[in-house]
């Protein structure tokens, strides 16, 4: 029993450590919080059960172009929902096109794909067994994107001008820096973590469409908890939440582990509003 | 407490704000719904009805994404909860059985209170935030109602309440919603017509400087969930009895999304749009979709059309008036002479003391042991090159910074720092380096939040437009009026304040803090993108200001305004007074010379 | 009369841009030569800052700008530092969390690897004192550290013309000296320096021509050299001559 906690747990934690991933990235391109994140997420599940069960393609043919469909959603998040809002001067607009633009997917999914969650694909072809590639599989997705991403910042310039862009847009621009093409790619790698999320995911979560506003909150309580914008606070409250999660089920049922993690999430954030790794905001007058 | 009314100006015609205007939402309505049982089935009452319901829950709904400006996509929460505590308490599985309309008042104290208990949040956390965690409660509502199987039934669900004659037949309860939506409406037309519904988008569009004027966020907030969680939780047992019996799964993220998108579509800081928004919404899926599903999509494409083609919706394409155009070459022609009809008459000498002020910012010293004095009938000039903390002093004796060190007096009392919304009642108000208006509204309406702190009408009061709220309007309306004349702008009254030149608003700005009646005026940099023209009538304007007694700070950067017109000026350079005194003094003073210069 | 080179390096004419509602700046006309320093003066509020971000396409204009020999009066900043171009902002804005070395690799984005690193190289032999900070995070530098590195920014692309704005606030009166010579070894170089500054008397020890700003119109255009400067630009800043009659 206790094996099963900790595995799903982690894994679970896993896939919302990489949604939060997914929040983070696209804040630090554009400084909104997009409600897309948890939707790509989702669909991760769906297009890999669509792609390999649906339509037979072979795992690693369907599993890459979940991760291009990811990419081309995180493209259009930004050209649709963030870009044109941001140029007005109305910028909160942005949490409503960005759920509207989340809505329309989740509903998109509901009619085309089904409103009932379908089964998600075997993967690879081992048998199940106690530590189970349904659980492995998210972690080790969650491992590499870090260290991806480390490696990204750290050692090409294009990482390193994505941070530049991130800390000082205005800056940035002067200095030459090609800043719109850059926050495309942003986006696109935002994408491509959230399907990657939802595809190593898929068997524990199923293909289903209301994993989007689940996502959607479990992916964005480890940014409140963890700070905004910081990848490692991320991952640390993603595990964190899913090992709280599963071991509440355990304990008191599933239907008080949600409650208890709600309740915790927003005692947390009245107490501090910017997070265990965030800075406070800054002045306003 | 206000002066004898004003004398009569030769002014604008005077229109009546709000008044037959503000009734328009709640007559169609009225109007519409009385007659549709005449010329509708039963199925068109069902769908009538379930739009009344939705109405209700809108309309004080409204009130919070509309007026205030907060992302409460979660509200759903109150039409379970409303739901669930008229169905029990009706159904007496709990407590003794009591009557339906009986369980709709508790129901609207539980709902209230809960109300404030999601809204609260919103005063903490950011926009995006704040929108999870309705959505939070939302859930936690819902998932209770699932776990409580012993009140709630759990799955199963529990029997809606029923009205008793005559509102038991669906015509009969029809009526009964029917009157309900007409009440919110006229509540709500109500409440946008007063100084809360000013207040309200005013901390929506331009919360610093509503702060400036006195309204407290907080207060305000907390007043209008209070009412939203209450209205909406009434919509919750009359969607249960609707219903006739309700389940968790009947409470669906969907229904949540409508009522918001319905005040979206409908148009933020309007009563007609998000009615037109609700009705619009509830009959769609009759008629177009057969999925609920393909509805709360067609819900999702209209908002994201709404939000990049026309984000001021439905209330914005139906908003003729500003559609006129306005006459180009527009002067500003202020008339000094009539400041003394608005202004109090010269009051006890008092003055404002600024002692050994310091405050850094991380760790640059932004003022340093600053000392001011701002005098009744005076206007003191305050100067400095970039960064040397003018603009930084004035935060400080507005409330908006809390000083390090030093000591902020008026008169020997001690002003403490915060918060900046205090200041309004001790007649001191203030200008902002860029202006900050409310672009959706109106000049007047602009200019009429100035009047927010002399408003006597409760909240309850003007919900149901009792005489002292109408008072109060017609105080706040010619107050506004008269200042708006005072500064030459009086025939733009009626226009949205976001189709004004730059020089414009920051007359506007000015009447805005006229109408406080400040003993204390402080203008940061006020002719910043003025012509000459315009700075020349500014200037005689902010002397005729101080000759009625008023003490002025005139912080600024054009010389020649401050030279010509202030009577003690001081000048400050790194954060330190660098020299203080007449304008002659000040100017042959060498060091400030080359302050300026960067020798 | 001041006599600039017959093919201006930079030309602008009637130039107008403003933020919002705010117009700002009214029809500009300035030049700069190949290898002039000319410096862009003015009091507060006038709008120097303002008048490099339109040039360099960071705020939107109306008006003509042409930089050798090509019209660019549509171009971004991006464009602009590629045709030789170079805009450093006030303030010393680097990127605190990246090393030096990464903010100037930076600055050369785009360019061939090896072109890249080796004007890197070149950009830090300007400024030996932060050549000695490469690895170092940018945020653990001084103000004046970050300044230097900023115009070392500038200069990794080579540009013909750069435009420095107000290099010296913030800075002690040693740093202030050591950025403006800086400055003026790069016009000895062959580099047209555009140099927006507070500091009149600095500014006009190393500048060649001197244009005077005042509330968003050029009010004033003259050689550095020229003996009554510093009274005309007092007039100039004040409206009027400062000091009481005597």
């Amino acid at each position: 029993m206790f094996v099963s906690i900790v595995s799903y747990g982690l894994a679970l934690g896993a896939v919302y450590a990489l949604i939060g991933i997914t929040y983070n990235v696209m804040f630090a391109a554009s400084r909104v919080f997009s409600f897309t994140a948890g939707t790509v997420g989702m669909l991760g599940g769906v297009f890999g059960a669509l792609f390999i069960d649906r339509l037979g393609m072979p795992v690693a043919l369907g599993f890459l172009l979940t991760l291009a469909a990811g990419a081309g959603l995180g493209i259009i998040t930004e050209i649709l929902t963030v870009r044109p809002v941001l140029k007005s001067l109305e910028q909160h607009l942005y949490v409503l096109s960005t759920l509207a633009f989340a809505l329309i997917l989740q509903q998109l999914t509901a009619i085309e794909w089904s409103t009932e969650p379908q089964p998600f694909p075997r993967l690879l072809p081992f048998g199940p067994g106690l530590f189970d590639q349904q659980f492995w599989l998210p972690l080790l997705a969650c491992a590499l994107t870090i260290v991806g991403l480390e490696w990204l910042y750290r050692r090409t310039l294009v990482g390193r001008a994505f941070l530049a862009i991130s800390e000082d847009n205005y800056a940035a621009r002067a200095l030459g820096l090609p800043e719109q093409r850059l926050r495309i790619a942003s986006y696109a790698l935002a994408g491509v973590i959230g399907t990657l999320a939802g595809f190593t995911g898929g068997e524990m979560m199923l293909a289903y469409f209301g994993n989007g506003p689940l996502l959607n909150f479990y992916g964005f309580v480890p940014v409140a908890l963890g700070g905004m914008g910081s990848n490692r606070g991320a991952v640390a409250g993603g595990l964190a939440l899913g090992l709280f999660q599963q071991t509440a089920n355990f304990l008191v049922g599933g239907i008080f582990a949600s409650v208890a993690i709600f309740v915790v999430f927003i005692i947390v954030l009245l107490v501090r509003p910017e997070g265990f790794a965030g800075s406070a905001p800054a002045r306003r007058v | 407490m206000n002066d004898s009314a004003t004398l009569p100006l030769a002014v604008a015609p005077k229109r009546k704000l709000g008044g037959l205007e503000a009734l328009v939402p709640t007559a169609l309505l009225a109007a519409v719904g009385a007659l549709l049982p005449w010329l509708g089935d039963s199925y068109l009452g069902v769908i009538a009805t379930r739009a009344c319901i939705y109405w209700v829950l809108v309309s004080g709904l409204n009130l919070v994404v509309g007026f205030a400006g907060q992302i409460a996509i979660g509200w759903v929460a109150l039409l379970t909860l409303g739901a669930y505590v008229t169905s029990v308490l009706t159904a007496g599985t709990v407590l003794p059985e009591i009557s339906a309309y009986l369980a709709l008042l508790i129901a609207a104290a539980v709902g209230a209170v809960f109300g404030v208990i999601i809204g609260l949040p919103a005063l903490r956390l950011r926009t995006f935030y704040f929108a999870m965690t309705t959505l939070g409660f939302a859930t936690i509502v819902t998932q209770v109602a699932l776990a409580w199987k012993s009140v709630t039934g759990g799955g199963v669900g529990v029997p809606g309440p029923v009205l008793a004659w005559p509102f038991a037949s669906p015509w009969g309860f029809y009526y009964f919603c029917l009157g309900l939506a007409v009440l919110c409406t006229w509540m709500t037309s109500n409440i946008a017509a007063s100084r809360f519904g000013r207040s309200l988008v005013a901390i929506r569009d331009a919360e610093v400087a509503a702060e400036a004027v006195g309204i407290s966020k907080p207060a305000l907030l907390v007043t209008v969930f209070l009412f939203s969680g209450a209205v909406a939780a009434i919509a919750g047992g009359l969607f249960a009895s609707l219903q006739s019996y309700i389940t968790p799964d009947a409470f669906t993220f969907d229904l949540s999304v409508l009522f918001f998108i319905a005040i979206l579509i409908g148009g933020r800081g309007s009563i007609l749009g998000p009615l037109l928004g609700t009705i619009i919404l509830t009959a769609l899926p009759e008629f177009a979709a057969p999925l609920v599903a393909w509805s709360t999509f067609l819900y999702a494409v209209l908002l994201l059309v709404i939000v990049l083609a026309v984000p001021g919706g439905i209330a914005d394409l139906l908003d003729f008036k500003n559609r006129r155009p306005l006459e180009r070459h527009r002067e500003i022609r202020p008339r000094p002479e009539l400041l003394a009809q608005i202004l109090p008459p010269p009051a006890q000498p008092s003055h404002i003391k600024l002692a050994n002020l310091s405050l850094s910012f991380g760790g640059v010293r932004a003022i340093d042991a600053v000392d001011l004095e701002i005098r009744t009938g005076e206007v003191h000039g305050l100067i400095g090159p970039n960064g040397s903390g003018k603009t930084t002093t004035l935060n400080v004796i507005s409330g908006y910074y809390v000083p390090q060190q030093g000591q902020v007096r008026l008169n020997e009392e001690m002003l403490s720092p915060r918060p900046a919304s205090a200041r309004a009642s001790r007649r001191i108000a203030r200008t902002f380096q860029t202006p900050r208006l409310v672009g959706a509204a109106s000049v007047l309406e602009n200019v009429m939040i100035g009047a927010t702190t002399a408003g006597r009408a409760s909240f309850v009061e003007s919900l149901l437009a009792l005489p002292r709220q109408r008072r109060d309007e017609e105080q706040a309306y010619d107050a506004a009026m008269a200042a708006l004349t005072a500064v030459g702008l009086d025939q733009l009254a009626f226009v949205r304040a976001d189709r004004l030149q730059h020089s414009e608003l920051r007359f506007v700005e000015i009447a805005r803090a006229l109408v406080l009646r400040p003993y204390f005026l402080l203008l940061d940099e006020p002719a910043a993108g003025l012509s000459v023209d315009e700075i020349k009538r500014l200037g005689t304007l902010i002397v005729t200001i101080s000759r009625q007694g008023t003490g002025v700070l005139l912080v600024e950067h054009h010389a020649d305004l401050i030279f010509d017109i202030c009577d003690r000026v001081t000048v400050l350079n790194l954060g330190k007074v660098l020299a203080s005194g007449t304008p002659a003094e000040i100017r042959g003073h060498r060091e400030v010379i080359n302050a300026y210069l960067g020798a | 009369m001041p006599t600039s080179a017959p093919d201006p390096l930079l030309q602008i004419t009637g130039l107008s841009t403003g933020y919002g509602k705010i117009g700002v700046l009214h029809g500009i006309d300035l030049t700069v030569g190949p290898g002039e320093l000319v410096a862009l003066l003015g009091p507060n509020g006038a709008g120097k800052s303002t008048l490099l971000r339109a040039i360099s396409g960071l705020l939107p204009r109306t008006g003509r700008v042409r930089f050798a020999g090509k019209d660019l009066s549509a171009a971004s900043p991006r464009d602009m530092v590629g045709a030789g171009l170079v805009h450093v902002v006030e303030g010393h804005r680097v990127f605190t969390h990246l090393s030096v070395f990464d903010n100037l690799l930076l600055a050369g984005y785009g360019m061939p690897r090896r072109e890249r690193e080796s004007q890197v190289e070149e950009a830090l032999a300007f400024f030996p004192e932060i050549a000695a900070k490469r690895n170092d995070r940018a945020v653990t530098l001084s103000g004046g550290q970050q300044q230097m590195l900023a115009v070392a920014q500038g200069l990794v692309r080579q540009p013909r013309l750069l435009m420095l704005d107000e290099p010296s606030a913030g800075l002690s009166p040693v740093l202030v000296d050591r950025v403006l010579t800086a400055a003026g070894r790069l016009r000895d170089g062959g580099t047209a320096v555009l140099l927006v500054e507070q500091l009149i008397e600095k500014a006009l020890r190393i500048a060649d021509r001197v244009y005077a700003l005042v509330r968003g119109s050029i009010v004033l255009e003259a050689a550095g050299n020229e003996p009554d400067l510093p009274t005309r630009l007092e007039q100039a800043y004040f409206g009027h001559s400062l000091r009481p009659p005597s």
